[in-house]
């Protein structure tokens, strides 16, 4: 299977296309347009960015911050790299877990200060693996994760841990963490779309080389 | 940390923790730069990347309505967004600025999937042309927003939005937001304007706007942070009333900002808005100090 996933990869949705042509609007300046987007989105970014600060008023702050960044950079969208909706919904979820980190005491707060802000650049966006999956098969794939596994990305997701600090809050060894994420989401990819892709190649070989990488920047 | 550049392999291994952001920063650094120099290909990124955004699945998500006034902070900062990015780019009149829609001949011309090199455009417009620009359904009410518009270019303009401009202090920040939202509400026609000033020997000051319905939507500063559970009550003592009427309460940290909006009541011109410290909430008459009052009124025209 071919896993390039450009824009006509797949058929996408209505949904999206309505989306889309209110994105266009937005990065036209067109502030009712921005609106819209909010009023559609608004629980979903709203409930990630509680969930992941679990403070309200920072939560605000977040999604005030990730639709003002959308507002101004909407144009920066590139259609074929995933829906509007994950493209608003990353955003907030990166703000959060900058929000959330920059808080904390515990985390290297000079290097994350010299860099620009993440916070303030647009995060990876990366193709969603299928347009139009329906709830149900996304709560199955993520039955398909170990406990253990969907720990590890619960942590990193919604608690914006990095691997080490999961190793710590776990009491678990860094190395195995590794491999929980790695492995969690390959099961989760292979169970949404039936294959591991070229990233199957991690997993065959993960066992051998996730030590060495992991020990070169430990 | 050793400074050596990461393997083709190595980057390999952390893909899954960098889709997810649970590199630590030097490692995520590392992989950002060895994906920018890398000859060969790295699938493995976006096949991982892929499967994140389904992480919001995962079971536990409480689904939660955000507070009505946060759609209000959010326009309102857009809207400023809009006219500082009118008045840095030309001395554009404000109604022209709810039309930006039309896109202008050079972007017309530029092939759609392009990624229009936001740097380069000259004007606050963002080009990005494409079928549905010219097909999408126009938005209604610009009406609204022009008046909004217009309401935040004046202050652009008498220069109150300097904090903006000055600094991205998160209190400033927030002081501004608070202030939008009260221009915001302000920009409504029949809406009332209360200054609210300190009381003799009282800190805490701020701008109010009444909304036609009567809920007053305030920004305040300087105001002691609370502790315990003692919150800011605000009072409004209706024009010809004598009972001050209890609108909601708030709190208020280090910062000493507020950004408030009270439940509505009938708040005639002449009205009075006050600020008390109470011991905690629920009073139904002030028992703490009166800090900061002031005096609807409605905008001299």
């Amino acid at each position: 299977m071919n896993n390039e996933f450009g824009p006509r990869g797949r058929v996408a949705s209505a949904a999206d296309d309505a989306d889309r042509a209110v994105l266009v609007l937005v990065a036209a300046g067109q502030l009712d347009a921005l609106q819209e987007l909010y009023d559609k989105y608004r629980v979903m970014a709203y409930s990630i960015a509680l969930r992941i600060t679990a403070d309200a008023s920072l939560a605000e702050d977040v999604v005030q911050d990730a639709f003002l960044g959308a507002w101004r950079n909407a144009s920066r969208y590139v259609e074929g790299k995933g829906s509007v909706k994950t493209w608003l919904l990353s955003i907030v979820h990166h703000r959060a877990v900058d929000a959330v980190r920059r808080r904390r005491p515990t985390v290297e707060l000079p290097e994350r200060e010299d860099v620009p802000p993440a916070a303030m650049t647009l995060p990876d966006i990366w193709p969603e693996v299928a347009g139009n999956l329906d709830r149900e098969e996304i709560a199955a794939a993520l039955t398909s994760l170990s406990d253990v596994q969907r720990e590890a990305l619960e942590l990193a997701y919604f608690g914006g841990l990095t691997q080490q600090e999961i190793a710590i809050q776990t009491g678990t060894p860094l190395g195995t963490v590794k491999s929980r994420v790695r492995l969690g989401l390959l099961a989760m990819r292979r169970a949404l779309v039936g294959t591991d892709g070229n990233a199957a190649g991690d997993a065959a070989g993960g066992d051998r080389s996730g030590d060495p990488g992991g020990g070169a920047l430990a | 940390m050793n400074d050596e550049p990461m393997t083709h392999e190595t980057a390999r291994g952390l893909a899954a923790a960098y889709v997810l952001g649970a590199l630590e920063p030097a490692e995520e650094a590392a992989v950002r730069e060895h994906l920018q120099t890398c000859a060969e290909r790295h699938h493995e990124f976006a096949e991982l990347g892929g499967v994140v955004p389904y992480l919001v699945e995962l079971p536990g998500l409480e689904l939660v309505e955000p507070p009505a006034s946060l759609r209000d902070r959010i326009m309102a900062a857009a809207a400023a967004d809009l006219a500082e990015r009118t008045a840095t780019a030309s001395p554009v009149p404000a109604e022209s600025t709810p039309r930006l829609a039309e896109a202008p001949a050079a972007s017309a011309a530029s092939p759609v999937a392009a990624p229009p090199p936001a740097a380069a455009s000259p004007g606050p417009t963002l080009p990005f042309p494409s079928a549905a620009e010219r097909s999408a359904p126009r938005r209604t009410s610009p009406l609204a927003w022009a008046a909004r518009i217009a309401a935040v270019v004046a202050i652009v303009i008498l220069g109150g939005w300097n904090l903006v401009l000055q600094g991205q202090l998160s209190d400033a920040r927030a002081y501004d937001r608070a202030v939008a939202a009260v221009i915001d509400a302000a920009g409504k026609p029949g809406s009332q304007i209360v200054v609210l000033t300190p009381t003799k020997d009282s800190r805490g000051a701020g701008i109010a706007a009444v909304a036609p319905d009567g809920s007053v939507v305030m920004a305040m500063r300087d105001l002691p942070a609370t502790a315990g559970s003692q919150v800011y009550e605000a009072w409004v003592i209706a024009a010809g009333s004598p009972a001050p009427v209890p609108v909601g309460s708030f709190t208020v940290g280090q910062a000493g900002t507020a950004a408030f909006t009270t439940t509505p009541v009938t708040t005639p011109p002449g009205s009075t808005i006050a600020l008390s410290l109470e011991p905690g909430p629920g009073s139904t008459t002030p028992r703490g100090t009166i800090v900061a009052t002031g005096v609807s009124a409605l905008p001299k025209s």
